[in-house]
C-alpha cells in the first residue's frame, strides 16, 4: 500500500470544503431571493409603504435588486472574492462590521457552553458507569432522558417566567445591561439562563454516550486481565477504559459543534441575546440579503469544517492507519 | 502441611431470567505447590467458571453459593474486593483464552507488563521495572524485547500475544497460574509452542498451574494431575497416568474414545451421544446417566459419591460401588500418550 501524501490528502479536503461552501452560497442566494418578502423594508423601514412606484424602482435599482438573480450572484461573488460583502440593509453598515460586533457574544455563550457540556458529560458519564445500575445511575438516566427531551425554546420561556418574571432574580434578555458592556459580573448574570438551557438540553445526550461506551469497555476481555493482575477499579476505569474511549469522544466533540451551534441560535433568539443567532434570525426575517449570505456561509463553513475535522480524527484513530507508520519504523530499525 | 490451594464443596450459581444456573456444583480439589493440574471437560462444564470464581473475577450475577476456598490454609472465600486486589497477580493470576482480545489494544505491551509489576511493587524504580519487563519478555520467549516492548498488541501475532499475556500474568511471581484454555484460539503449531512454554516456565519458576482445556492431547503433554469435569462437577480426578491408563468414569472413557488417536482406520470416530444437560434445574442423580451406555438404575436417582481408587485417584460413578455389575471398560491400559 502506498502511504497517502499529506499534501494531496489535505488538498482534496480543502477542495471539497471550497466546493461545498460555493454550492451553499449559490443555494442560499437563490432561495433567499425566491422567498416571499420585501427587501426594501429592511432598508427603508415603514417608509416603503408610502413610496411611489417610481421611488421603489429607483430604490431597487440602487440596491441592485432589479437584475436577474444570476447577474446579482455574479456581482456578489466578484465583490466577495475581493473581501467586500456589501452593506447590511438594516444596519446600513458593512456586513462584516455588524457580524464582528456580535460574534464575541456568541463565542462566549457557545464556547463556555461547549466546555461545560463536554466536561459535565464526561463527569456524569463516568459517574453513571461507575455506579452502573445503582440507584444513582438509574435516577440520573431517567432525569437525563426527560431533560434532553424538553425543547429549548420551551425550557427558555419557563426559566424566564420563573427566574425573571416571578422571582426577579435574573435578567430575561440581552448579554449585558445598558452601559455595562465590559462588566464581567454583569455579563455572567446575563449568561446564567441561556447557558443553563444550552447545558441542560445537550448534556445528557453526550453523558449517556460516555456511559454506554464505558460500560462496553468495562465488559471487554482486557479488563479481566487487568483485574487478574491486581489492578483496582479506579485504575482500570481511568487508565484503560477511559483512555480507550477518548479518541471517539474527541471526534464526537467535533461532530457536535454544529449541533450545539444550532441550539445556541434558538436560545439566542428566545433570550434576545445579541449574538450571531439573533442576527441570522433577523436577517432572514427582514430579507437583509447581504448579511444573511455571510451568516449562512459562516455557519455552513463551521459545520463543514468540523465535520471534516471529525472525519480526519476518525481516520487518524483507525488502527490500520497507524499500522502503516509503525511497520515502516520497525523496518527501518531492522535494516539499521 | 496445608495445600497451596484447597477448594472444598464449592458451588457457584448464576442468577438468570430462567432461574438459577448451577455452573459449578459441589466441587472439591486441591492443588499442590509446583504441580500442573489440568481440568478437562466439554464446553459449558464449568471449567472456566471454576477458575474465575476462585479468583473472584465473575460478574455480579454470579455468586459463590457454598463451599470454601483456602490458600495455604487461609480461607479467602469471604475476601472483599480490596483484599482480592492485593492477592490477584501476586498469589494467583490468569492467562485467558483469546489473546486477541485479552490485552488493552491501545497500550504498548511493555507498559501493560510494567503496570502488572508496579501494582504489587510501587516503590520499584523506572529502571528496575524496565529491566524486569525485558526479563519477563525474554522469559516467555519474545526476542528483541527492547524494541518490541514499545509495540501495541495488534502488531503481534496470536502466539506472541499469548506469550505477552503470560508475561503479564507472571509479572509479580504468582504462586499459581490459571491458564484458561490458553491454546484454544491459536493454530496447532503455535499451540504446541505455548504449551511447551507453559511447561518450561512452570519448571523454571515452580509456579503451580491449573490448565483448563477441552483437549486431552494438550493435557497429556503437560499435566501432572487431571480432573475431569462434567455438568459442573468433578467426576474423576487422578494423576495423569491414572486418568490416561486407568480411567474409571464412563464419561472419561467417552472422552478418550472420542480421540482421533484411538480411532481405528476406516471406522467412524466415536462420539458421546446426546448433549450435556442445561444446568438450570439439573437432573437428579448422575447428570451423565442419560448419555451413559453403562448407566445403572440408581444413576437416575442418586448422585454418586466420590469413590477412592488409589491415594490420588477418585471417580464419581456408581460403577465403582462393590454391588455394581462388573463391566469391562472399553478403554484403558492400551492408550498410549
Amino acid at each position: 500500500m502506498i502511504r497517502k501524501n499529506p499534501y494531496i490528502y489535505y488538498g482534496r479536503k480543502l477542495l471539497a470544503f471550497v466546493l461545498s461552501v460555493f454550492i451553499l452560497s449559490v443555494a442560499v442566494f437563490y432561495i433567499a431571493r425566491l422567498a416571499p418578502g420585501d427587501p426594501l423594508v429592511s432598508y427603508y423601514g415603514d417608509r416603503v409603504e408610502r413610496m411611489s412606484i417610481e421611488e421603489r424602482q429607483w430604490a431597487e435599482e440602487k440596491l441592485g435588486l432589479n437584475d436577474p438573480i444570476y447577474v446579482q450572484y455574479i456581482r456578489w461573488i466578484q465583490n466577495a472574492v475581493k473581501g467586500d460583502f456589501g452593506i447590511s440593509f438594516k444596519y446600513k453598515m458593512d456586513v462584516l462590521e455588524v457580524i464582528e460586533s456580535r460574534l464575541g457574544n456568541t463565542l462566549i455563550l457557545g464556547g463556555i457552553g461547549f466546555i461545560l457540556i463536554f466536561a459535565g458529560a464526561l463527569g456524569l458519564g463516568i459517574l453513571c458507569a461507575w455506579k452502573e445500575d445503582g440507584w444513582l445511575d438509574k435516577s440520573i438516566c431517567k432525569v437525563g432522558t426527560i431533560t434532553s427531551c424538553i425543547p429549548e425554546f420551551w425550557l427558555s420561556l419557563m426559566l424566564i417566567l420563573v427566574f425573571a418574571v416571578n422571582l426577579h432574580l435574573l435578567p430575561s434578555s440581552g448579554a449585558y445591561s445598558v452601559g455595562h458592556k465590559n462588566d464581567i459580573a454583569d455579563r455572567a448574570v446575563h449568561l446564567i439562563l441561556p447557558m443553563t438551557v444550552a447545558v441542560i438540553d445537550h448534556l445528557w445526550y453526550y453523558a449517556f454516550m460516555i456511559r454506554n461506551k464505558l460500560l462496553e469497555e468495562v465488559r471487554a476481555d482486557y479488563v479481566l486481565l487487568a483485574k487478574s493482575k491486581g489492578l483496582d477499579k479506579k485504575r482500570i476505569m481511568y487508565r484503560h477504559c477511559l483512555r480507550n474511549i477518548m479518541p471517539s469522544y474527541l471526534s464526537l466533540m467535533a461532530i457536535s459543534v454544529p449541533h450545539i451551534l444550532g441550539g445556541t441560535y434558538i436560545i439566542e433568539t428566545v433570550f434576545s441575546y445579541p449574538g450571531i443567532g439573533t442576527l441570522s434570525y433577523e436577517s432572514a426575517r427582514y430579507q437583509d440579503y447581504n448579511l444573511m449570505m455571510v451568516l449562512c456561509i459562516l455557519t455552513g463553513a463551521v459545520v463543514i469544517l468540523f465535520n471534516m475535522i471529525a472525519q480526519i480524527i476518525n481516520e487518524r484513530i483507525d488502527p490500520r492507519m497507524r499500522e502503516q507508520e509503525i511497520v515502516e519504523t520497525t523496518e527501518v530499525t531492522e535494516i539499521g | 502441611m496445608s495445600e497451596l490451594l484447597e477448594v472444598k464443596n464449592l458451588s457457584v450459581s448464576f442468577d438468570t431470567h430462567e432461574g438459577e444456573l448451577q455452573a459449578v456444583r459441589d466441587v472439591s480439589f486441591s492443588l499442590h505447590a509446583g504441580e500442573v493440574l489440568a481440568i478437562v471437560g466439554e464446553s459449558g462444564s464449568g471449567k472456566s467458571v471454576l477458575c474465575k470464581s476462585i479468583m473472584k473475577l465473575l460478574n455480579k450475577d454470579a455468586r459463590i453459593k457454598s463451599g470454601s476456598i483456602a490458600i495455604n490454609g487461609v480461607d479467602i472465600t469471604n475476601y472483599s474486593e480490596r483484599q482480592m486486589q492485593r492477592i490477584r497477580g501476586k498469589v494467583f493470576s490468569m492467562v485467558f483464552q483469546d489473546p486477541m482480545t485479552s490485552q488493552n489494544p491501545t497500550i504498548p505491551i511493555g507498559k501493560q507488563i510494567a503496570e502488572a509489576i508496579r501494582v504489587h511493587d510501587p516503590k520499584m524504580s523506572a529502571e528496575q521495572v524496565h529491566q524486569r519487563v525485558i526479563e519477563l519478555m525474554e522469559l516467555v520467549g519474545i526476542d528483541r524485547a527492547e524494541q518490541r516492548c514499545k509495540l501495541c498488541p495488534y502488531h503481534f501475532s496470536g502466539g506472541m500475544r499469548q506469550r505477552s499475556v503470560m508475561a503479564i500474568a507472571l509479572a509479580s511471581n504468582p504462586r499459581m497460574l490459571f491458564a484458561d484454555e490458553p491454546t484454544t484460539a491459536l493454530d496447532v503449531t503455535i499451540q504446541a509452542q505455548i504449551l511447551d512454554l507453559l511447561r518450561d516456565v512452570q519448571k523454571k519458576l515452580g509456579t503451580a498451574t491449573i490448565l483448563v482445556s477441552h483437549d486431552l492431547g494438550v493435557v497429556a503433554r503437560v499435566a501432572d494431575r487431571v480432573a475431569v469435569m462434567y455438568a459442573g462437577k468433578i467426576v474423576e480426578i487422578g494423576t495423569a497416568e491414572e486418568i490416561f491408563y486407568d480411567p474409571r468414569h464412563p464419561y472419561t472413557w467417552g472422552l478418550m474414545r472420542s480421540l482421533p488417536a484411538y480411532a481405528q482406520q476406516g471406522e467412524k470416530l466415536y462420539t458421546i451421544p446426546g448433549m450435556p444437560p442445561v444446568l438450570i434445574d439439573p437432573p437428579a442423580g448422575d447428570a451423565f446417566a442419560c448419555r451413559n451406555e453403562y448407566a445403572l438404575g440408581i444413576d437416575y436417582e442418586q448422585m454418586p459419591p466420590m469413590f477412592q481408587i488409589t491415594d490420588t485417584h477418585y471417580a464419581a460413578t456408581w460403577l465403582m460401588d462393590e454391588r455394581a455389575p462388573k463391566i469391562t471398560p472399553p478403554i484403558g491400559g492400551m492408550y498410549h500418550v
